[in-house]
């Protein structure tokens, strides 16, 4: 078997990485929090059946464009080729380093929308990085609409070759190409297998 | 003669088991008859003589005659030696006499030395029927065994079958007890006879056989004191199987590795007189290191349990060589990683120290005990002060100590000196965790000694009574208080495990128990110790409530539980700390400004007051002794009824928050589920019954009480009923009480609430649902007793109290009709009644859509607690009158144009529910009124839709009023019974086409579709050809203003959807004729149901999901060929619906476009 190019990467806790259930209080769970839910309902007593849906419908069912967030929690659950992880759980894939233009604010309609996504691989010489690339762009192209355009990238100075890489990553011909090749399409689509 | 040989040659000849037993039962019964003369059983006997050999003399010869029958007919021998054993199984065991039976046990005995292939399984097999005659004797028994071993090398030979015969013929034979005391008699201690036993099955390997070998062994070793030098011949022999193990078979013979293991562990702990061999050879087996696996060095600990506890006479037995177990013992807790050995090596050592402290009838000398308990003390101390062993030298130390409670009594003390000496100068925050988790440990443990106190020896509680117990006392000043003190400030999660430790301890150091000199249990911690950590505790709790958003840093409340756990523990044994508690929690609360509190300070009291009723109610407190004079006497009731009187009486906390009143009725609510909850656990649901006869009308008593509420609660008139003041522990009569009490206060707070403030509409709910449960716990005879039917719309009130007469007063009738047994509503059901009065009203209805509510619940509960009666009975005419009414209402108002649609469409509401209510019970009544329901849906005007719309309502009532808890008659198969009569009907009329009018036939497929979403699948799935097309035509319908209104088109679409998600999780296959039409029903209706900023962003977002559900689950359930050509649109739609606004809506999107993506 090839060497692996970073053998101790420092890894994240899942409960540590962001996300967006996390913003929301949870409740407590104390011992004397049995019956919290029967003494503290939201939901208002008496009423028909029919409106019996879940408590939460309105804050489910309201508009919240794509935004940093959403692209993040897409991409960051791709494993790692070398290791037993996610992109997230490496921080090869950073909230922070995910950016959309025009930002959700501004978006008017099914205008253009740019993802601009700066990878960190783990070590500068990581051989795999096109591969992980390839694999984020490939996820995006998979779960955006078609008003999406991707720049993947590595971050700057984050990689020793990373003008090379993000190259090979811009050429729409060349990721096409690559994803023609089976043994390629095959690795990626075991990357892919963790994201649901 | 010529019988019995006749038989022979026929059983030779007969394959056949049945014919095989019947003539042996011939040939018994002809020697029973004969009443075994000399000549029958002689003729029997020579019977076989021609298998047996080819010359012959005479049958006396014969059975001598060693060498000459080998050459005959093997199988047929062996068959005609069966016959005879056969006829022995046969044959009466009383009949054959000394002699016949001595010739007989020489004859077969011969054969295991004269005939090694055919004889030995019938032989074996008679010896065994021989064995059993009752003129068997114990030295013919002793003949048969040297017979038998004379077989030698050839015994494994022989078939597993016949071993397994002659196996269970040794067995009987050393379970005899004479045969075994003629063994003993001729071979006394070097049991010559064992040995030829040892040598004959030497080697064994038949898992059936073994078991009985075993058996035997154990057998040797116990009854027959065999020499040292023959009890090491045997231990040779079973020890070479340790350790033993099962090749899994095909055909499995229903023995387990487990079973064989057990046996040979029997072998070993047979008798201390293995003792010498046993445990040497085990410590040797388990100090080969890493060559043994886990469940190798279990087997081997748990055989040196089983020896250790089988041992008797410790001190020759065990003693010798406990120095040499613990030495290796030791290191599998001290450097063990693996659960399993660890704690198998615990059982060890504490089997021990429970053999060496003696029996339940004997104790040895102490000195037994402390040598060993010395020896482990020497080994670990020093590994205390040392983080990396600390908590593995303490648990050790505490499996030895806490074994026994002579061992308790003499160490603990000085068990905890060392961790207070160590916990002084800790090496880290871990090292004081683990210390902490040791004292609390010996602390639990403790708890455990004295409450078992009285199953071992009767010397044990007097140990327990003279113990020293300053050094527990002192854990708290020398221990807890100085930790929690230097921690308290620090907030990193270490110091938070600590202090959830000491918090636990604390608990545990307050519920210790003392015995005083006659033995009576009181608290080991003086009174001001207990008011010192409950002190301490509640400042920790109410301590939030004092903070502002600013300063609550802290997420994890992880410790507070910790907290709360340790101070409910405290309430429960201390009683006095409830009191202090709850007035503490109280003046903080009152001392801030309620009127416009922050939502900081609102969930700061919501969860201090979820506390102080966990704390306090969720279980009876203990009646224990404690050194000073308690502040009142004892009364299981005692916390609920302080909890009471300082909060939910108090009501409200300020007149204008409506919240932080809520609050209190809230919690005055979660104390009445706490305290029924402890009831029920601790005397069981069934507890009240007993009382059902002998009820009181509860209402005069409370009638009879002075004063204002809280005059009550203080002058404790509440409490004088003579059953609640003396009242103990254990009577179940607390858990009636405790319903009078809340029932009480429930009748106080109705009486107050008016439609003013600080009465708002969510403290009448909480107060309403509080009525409810307190109403549902009491039996119907105290229901009717107490008039609650009449009370639910009275309210409780008299002249002299506020009126309250704002449609929200219909929330507090709710509470206690929702209660009500069946039995107890009987009174509403009265002609012209306050109930059908309530119902019938249409005035009341304002334009509130609670009101509405209300009275649908009310209906709701009124036509469904009905208690079936005669037709002609008066309460059966009232509930007649009352469906009749609200059915021919909405009838006659559907096409009127004096009701505008929202008040038509709350009547509708009260009409279905009311209706609901009867069919939850099958009433037969409904049935007469569902045509005209029909009708009314079918009418032109607008109104009809609402109708159709809410005909769902039927076959779904409010699960909040109507369930079993609170006895709500609700039929197993109601659905199904609705759905025939309601929806079957409809299918032919709701297909459009036919020159039928389109708008009637939208209407049936509306109210169709409205219903059948609230039932399951297994309802209509007879129907579902019917159903799909109804489907398709609701999703495909174009949209048409004059035929359905926008609002309807969504529900029904919304109602096509969940019901099509609901088919292709039951049965997709239906689907498949379909396909075309939902694809593109779905892509169309996804489209249709762009997002838009009006009142129908909901329905129109759950369109587009579940539209996307559905479509996504297709390529999922069939195969690419139906799917394909409709991929690439698909494809491209879901590629768009990605772009989606709303999140779950784009997840949908995602999952569907994945599914698709391999449809290529």
């Amino acid at each position: 078997m090839r060497e692996v190019d970073n053998a101790n990467p420092a890894i994240l806790n899942v409960s540590q990485l962001p996300s967006r259930s996390r913003k929301v209080t949870t409740p407590r769970h104390g011992p004397d929090s049995k019956c919290d839910k029967i003494v503290y309902s939201k939901r208002p007593w008496l009423c028909g059946s029919s409106s019996s849906e879940d408590e939460d419908l309105e804050e489910d069912y309201g508009e919240d464009p794509v935004d940093a967030q959403d692209i993040y929690d897409l991409i960051s659950p791709i494993s790692d080729p070398e290791h037993p992880h996610t992109l997230g759980q490496l921080s090869v894939v950073q909230l922070p380093d995910i950016h959309l233009s025009p930002s959700p604010a501004e978006r008017r309609g099914n205008a253009l929308v740019t993802v601009t996504v700066d990878l960190t691989p783990t070590v500068e010489h990581c051989s795999l990085a096109t591969v992980i690339g390839l694999a984020v762009r490939y996820r995006l192209e998979q779960t955006l609409p078609p008003n999406y355009r991707f720049d993947v990238r590595m971050k700057d100075g984050s990689h020793a070759q990373d003008d090379q890489v993000n190259k090979q990553l811009g050429d729409k011909e060349r990721v096409a190409a690559a994803l023609e090749n089976d043994t390629l399409k095959g690795m990626l689509d075991k990357m892919l297998e963790t994201c649901v | 003669m010529a019988q019995f040989k006749q038989w022979a040659l026929e059983y030779v000849l007969a394959d056949d088991e049945p014919v095989q037993l019947e003539l042996t039962k011939k040939a018994a019964k002809e020697i029973e008859n004969s009443r075994a003369s000399s000549t029958v059983v002689g003729n029997w006997a020579a019977s076989v003589h021609q298998w047996m050999t080819l010359t012959n003399s005479n049958d006396d010869d014969q059975m001598e005659d060693g060498d000459e029958g080998v050459s005959g007919d093997i199988i047929s021998r062996a068959k005609a030696l069966a016959f005879l054993a056969g006829t022995l199984e046969a044959l009466d065991k009383t009949i054959l006499r000394p002699d016949q039976v001595q010739r007989l046990v020489g004859f077969f005995g011969a054969m295991f030395s004269y005939d090694h292939k055919a004889g030995i399984t019938a032989s074996a097999k008679a010896l065994q029927q021989l064995y059993s005659m009752k003129n068997f004797k114990p030295e013919m028994g002793v003949k048969s065994l040297e017979d038998v071993c004379k077989l030698k090398e050839d015994f494994r030979l022989q078939t597993a079958g016949t071993r397994l015969e002659m196996y269970e013929l040794f067995l009987s034979l050393v379970e005899d007890p004479a045969v075994s005391s003629e063994l003993q008699h001729k071979y006394g201690a070097s049991c010559g006879f064992a040995l030829d036993l040892l040598q004959l099955c030497s080697s064994e390997r038949d898992p059936r056989n073994l078991m009985i070998w075993f058996k035997i062994i154990r057998r040797l070793l116990i009854e027959f004191s065999p020499s040292p030098e023959v009890t090491e011949e045997i231990f040779k022999a079973f020890s070479a199987y340790f350790p033993i193990s099962l090749r899994s078979s095909a055909t499995p013979i229903g023995i387990t590795a487990e079973d064989l293991k057990e046996a040979v562990r029997n072998c070993f702990s047979s008798h201390q007189r293995v003792a010498p061999f046993a445990f040497p050879f085990l410590m040797q087996k388990l100090d080969q290191g890493d060559a043994v696996t886990v469940a190798v060095k279990v087997d081997i600990l748990r055989t040196i349990n089983a020896c250790i506890e089988e041992y008797e006479n410790p001190q020759a037995s065990v003693v010798p060589y406990v120095e040499k177990i613990w030495g290796s013992l030791k290191y599998e807790v001290r450097n063990g990683e693996v659960k399993e050995t660890i704690d198998a090596t615990l059982e060890v050592l504490r089997a021990i120290t429970r053999k060496l402290d003696g029996s339940k009838t004997h104790k040895h000398d102490v000195s037994l005990i402390k040598n060993y308990i010395d020896l482990v003390f020497g080994d670990c101390r020093d590994d205390l002060s040392n983080p990396t062993y600390t908590k593995q030298a303490g648990l050790l130390l505490m499996t030895v100590v806490t074994a026994s409670i002579r061992g308790y009594v003499l160490y603990n003390s000085s068990f905890i000196d060392i961790i207070r000496q160590n916990i002084r100068q800790p090496r880290s925050p871990t090292h004081t965790r683990d210390l902490l988790l040791l004292v609390n440990s010996i602390v639990k443990t403790r708890v455990e000694l004295v409450k078992n106190r009285k199953d071992g020896h009767h010397d044990d509680e007097d140990q327990l009574r003279a113990e020293t117990r300053t050094h527990l006392v002192n854990l708290f000043h020398d221990v807890y208080l100085p930790i929690w003190t230097g921690k308290a400030g620090e907030a990193g999660s270490s110091e938070n495990d600590i202090l959830k430790q000491v918090a636990l301890g604390l608990g545990l150091l307050v519920s210790q128990q003392a015995l005083d000199a006659e033995g009576e249990p009181s608290l080991l911690c003086p009174g001001a110790i207990c008011d010192e950590i409950s002190k301490l505790l509640t400042a920790t709790l109410v301590k939030p409530l004092t903070l502002s958003s600013n300063d609550n840093q802290s997420q994890d409340a992880t410790l507070e539980d910790e907290v709360v756990l340790a101070m409910r523990t405290i309430v429960m044994n201390y009683v006095d700390a409830y009191g202090p508690f709850l007035m503490t929690a109280r003046k903080e609360i009152l001392k801030r400004d309620w009127a416009a509190p922050s939502e900081h300070s609102l969930e700061a009291l919501k969860v201090l007051l979820s506390r102080l009723v966990f704390i306090g109610c969720s279980e009876i407190p203990s009646n224990i002794k404690f050194d000073t004079e308690p502040q009142q006497p004892y009364n299981p009731l005692q916390h609920y009824y302080a909890f009471l009187q300082n909060f939910p009486v108090q009501f409200p906390l300020s007149p204008q928050s409506v919240a932080a009143n809520s609050y209190i009725l809230s919690s005055f609510h979660a104390s009445v589920i706490w305290f029924r909850d402890a009831c029920d656990a601790k005397y069981g649901a069934s507890a009240l019954a007993q009382y059902s006869s002998s009820e009181k009308n509860w209402m005069d008593e409370f009638e009879q009480l002075p004063g204002s509420l809280v005059s009550q609660f203080e002058s404790g008139a509440i409490f004088l009923d003579e059953a609640a003041t003396a009242i103990k522990e254990e009577d179940p009569e607390v858990y009636r009480q405790f319903l009078r009490l809340s029932l009480f206060v429930v009748r106080e707070l109705y009486k107050s609430a008016t439609d003013q403030a600080p009465w708002s509409e969510e403290a009448l709910i909480q107060l309403a649902r509080t009525a409810s449960l307190v109403v549902q716990s009491l039996d119907g005879k105290l229901q009717v007793s107490c008039k609650l039917a009449q009370e639910a719309f009275a309210l409780f009130k008299t002249s002299e109290d506020q009126p309250f007469s704002s449609p929200l007063s219909g929330l507090l009738t709710v509470g206690i009709l929702q209660g009500l047994h069946p039995v107890a509503m009987e009174e509403l059901y009265k002609s012209g009644g306050v109930a059908e009065k309530f119902i019938c009203d249409t005035s009341s209805l304002s334009s509130s859509p609670r009101a509405s509510d209300i009275k649908a619940a009310v209906g709701a509960i009124y036509s469904n607690k009905y208690q079936a009666g005669p037709a002609a009975s008066e309460e059966y005419q009232t509930l007649k009158r009352v469906l009749e009414f609200w059915t021919s209402w909405v009838k006659d108002s559907v096409s009127s144009s004096d009701v505008d649609s929202e008040t038509f469409r709350q009547f509708t509401n009260v009409a279905m529910h009311t209706i609901a209510g009867a069919v939850a019970r099958q009433e037969k009544l409904v049935l007469d009124l569902l045509p005209v329901l029909h009708e009314a849906a079918a009418s032109p005007s607008p109104n009809g839709e609402i109708v159709a719309r809410s005909m769902g309502i039927l076959v779904q009532p409010n699960s909040e009023v109507l369930n079993k808890e609170s006895h709500a008659v609700t039929k197993r198969f109601y659905k199904q019974w609705a759905y025939n009569f309601l929806v079957r009907p409809l299918y032919e009329l709701a297909r459009p086409g036919n020159g039928k009018d389109p708008k009637t036939t939208a209407r049936y497929s509306i109210t169709i579709l409205s219903v059948v979403k609230n039932c399951p699948f297994t309802v209509y799935q007879d129907d579902v050809e019917s159903l799909l097309r109804l489907l398709v035509i609701a999703l495909s319908s174009k949209k048409d203003d004059t035929i359905l209104s926008d609002e309807a088109a969504q529900a029904q679409v919304i109602a096509a959807l969940e019901i099509l998600v609901d088919i292709l999780a039951h049965e997709p296959e239906a689907l498949k004729g379909f396909l075309k039409e939902i694809i593109s029903g779905t892509t169309k209706v996804y489209q249709e149901s762009a997002p838009s900023n009006s009142t129908l962003h909901k329905p129109l977002t759950m369109c587009r999901k579940l539209s996307l559900q559905v479509l996504g689950a297709l390529p999922k359930t069939f195969e690419e060929r139906y799917l394909l050509s409709f991929s690439p649109p698909t494809q491209r739609m879901l590629a768009l619906a990605c772009g989606d606004p709303v999140r779950k809506v784009r997840e949908a999107a995602r999952a569907a476009r994945g599914n698709w993506a391999r449809v290529v």
